[in-house]
């Protein structure tokens, strides 16, 4: 990873919210973090500490962003790629449109030619394995799918950076093992930059070149942890690894601690809760 | 993986009873509704035709039903008649299809804007929610001052009508659309065309169909009231002109044509949703 060039180079990047009330909250309290090309890096923490802004600060949606984001491989005016491409948490397919169509949306504003479109839509449908369901409707597919969807509508973009806020989340148990293997082999096939946010330790241990944990709000980065295998991985034998068990206990505490940070000192029933948590901790480790 | 599921095959003789018997219960369903669909109203016929004819209501006012085809049939068959009816059918169409299309794209478009850009909302919120409440034939007279006694007047009355509906119902659908869709369109950085015709517009179209199937049947009660009142031709005139000189099976034949009328527009506008947002229902 050392001598990887650097894609993307955070520089305390913070972001204060004013509440309807007139409060002020800091939700990212300064974030540094360089991404080299063809990095995964997984951003974990306790609900609230500030992932999803980070990430949404990175897709451009949100304003009010202080610091430097400093987009070192860039999209010009008239690019054939997207500067970032996101999928989200929640079911993000246009119900109104064909799953070919849908595709066809993402790469609206980008200047290439109707054969190239049609060629990277057909690639992407294969490669999250939905070539049969072209022309589809969302409705007409499961959930699992149309998450697939929504990852095929950022990859047809080719973005410099793909972000993904907790994509398989929503899916069961079941399906979001399959899509973990999934994803990985995708990565693999496109090279992509990625930044994943996720809640799911085991989840950012599997797909991660490195994990961020971050401390609860006001958001900052805690710990970095490098994640010691291969991108040729197998996300269920992977589990089985004692290097595996190790790190994704590492990672439970730190982020139990968090977690702990913002339970603790609380009425009775948060602290218990917080027991409960190093419960959980104890038989995972 | 996920698969599509095809046809069942059932191969369990119990299973296939089941089904046997789901399958029949969902057809005497069917059938019980149309047979009272059809069946009650006729009942209701049938008891009038009964009671006119027993002399237990007074034939003046309530003729037979039977009485009232008879007559029906005698107007068609005759040219002038006929003639007359058709015309004042056309003259109340052509008011309902003018003032609804103006209404519906003014409302829309008002709708639209002032969901998606605040100050606009600003600017005309207190207006539109302040005039809604009133009712739109009280303002007839204003609009015969502002439009004359002719047409316009009453094309402009069906117009705002259709307007406040299509507005309001726009408004509420893009207000409270997904917010998942805006941001997918930030996120793609879609250029403004496409977000508008791609995304805005079709996130907020279940809302204005819904305003389109309500609009229509408050133009058909406006156009009927304001040809009741002012004019010398149209449905509202016919109806109205047939009970002032008591030619009551007329009367009735004129609400029987403007329930036809209504009739059409409901399915017309089921029609338009079925085709518009084929989603909606999933």
């Amino acid at each position: 990873m050392q001598a990887a060039t650097i894609a993307l180079a955070l520089a305390d990047v913070r972001k204060v919210f004013l509440t309807r009330r007139g409060q002020v909250v800091t939700a990212l309290a300064g974030v540094s973090l360089d991404i080299a090309r063809g990095e995964v890096v997984a951003v974990l923490g306790p609900s609230g500490c500030g992932k999803s802004t980070l990430l949404r600060g990175l897709a451009g949606l949100d304003d009010g962003f202080v610091g430097t984001i400093d987009w070192r491989e860039a999209a010009g005016g008239k690019a054939d790629r997207l500067q970032s491409a996101t999928v989200f948490q929640s079911d993000s397919t246009l119900p109104w449109m064909t799953v070919d169509r849908n595709l066809h949306l993402g790469m609206a504003g980008l200047a290439i030619d109707r054969a190239t479109r049609a060629d990277r839509v057909a690639r992407y449908l294969r490669l999250v394995g939905l070539a049969d369901f072209r022309n589809a409707y969302p409705h007409e597919l499961s959930g699992g799918m149309r998450q697939r969807v929504a990852i095929a509508r950022a990859l047809v973009t080719e973005p410099y950076l793909l972000l993904m806020d907790e994509p398989l989340a929503a899916l069961d148990a079941q399906t979001r093992l399959v899509m973990q293997q999934e994803l990985l082999g995708i990565w693999a096939a496109t090279r992509s930059t990625v930044v994943y946010v996720t809640h799911d330790i085991a989840e950012a241990v599997a797909l991660a070149d490195r994990v961020v944990v971050m401390t609860a709000r006001p958001g900052r980065i805690k710990s970095i942890h490098t994640v010691p295998f291969g991108r040729d991985r197998d996300v269920i034998d992977l589990r089985r690894a004692p290097a595996f068990r190790e790190l994704e206990a590492l990672l439970w505490k730190s982020v139990a601690e968090e977690v702990g940070s913002t339970l603790g000192g609380g009425s009775g029933s948060a602290s218990g809760a917080d027991d409960e948590w190093r419960g959980d901790v104890a038989r995972s480790g | 993986m996920e698969t599509r599921a095809l046809a069942p095959v059932i191969v369990d003789p119990a299973a296939a009873a089941a089904i046997a018997g789901t399958i029949a219960a969902r057809r005497r369903q069917g059938r019980l509704r149309i047979a009272l669909g059809i069946g009650f109203p006729m009942a209701l016929f049938l008891l009038w035709e009964v009671l006119a004819r027993a002399g237990m209501i007074d034939q003046r006012f309530f003729p037979a039903p039977s009485r009232i085809a008879a007559i029906a049939l005698e107007t068609f068959g005759d040219a002038r008649d006929r003639g007359q009816l058709s015309g004042d059918v056309l003259a109340t169409l052509a008011r309902l299809g003018l003032g609804y299309t103006v209404g519906a794209l003014v409302g829309i478009l008002a709708g639209i804007l002032m969901g998606l850009y605040a100050p606009v909302r600003f600017a005309l919120g207190p207006m539109v929610y302040a005039t809604y409440p009133t009712p739109k034939l009280a303002i007839f007279p204003l609009l015969i001052v502002i439009f004359g006694i002719g047409d316009a007047s009453k094309t402009a009355l069906v117009a705002l009508g259709v307007f406040f509906m299509t507005c309001m119902s726009t408004l509420s659908g893009v207000l409270y659309a997904s917010p998942i869709y805006r941001d997918v369109a930030q996120a793609f950085r879609l250029p403004a065309w496409t977000r508008w015709t791609r995304v805005i517009i079709p996130s907020a179209l279940p809302a204005i169909v819904t305003g389109l199937k309500l609009g229509l049947g408050q133009a058909l009660i406006l156009v009927v009231s304001a040809e009741f009142v002012s004019s010398q031709d149209g449905l509202g005139h016919y109806i109205w002109n047939a009970w002032q000189v008591l030619d009551i099976p007329r009367m009735f034949m004129g609400l029987v044509v403007v329930g036809v009328i209504g009739g059409v527009a409901v399915l017309l506008g089921d029609a338009l949703e079925r085709r518009l947002i084929p989603w909606a229902n999933h």
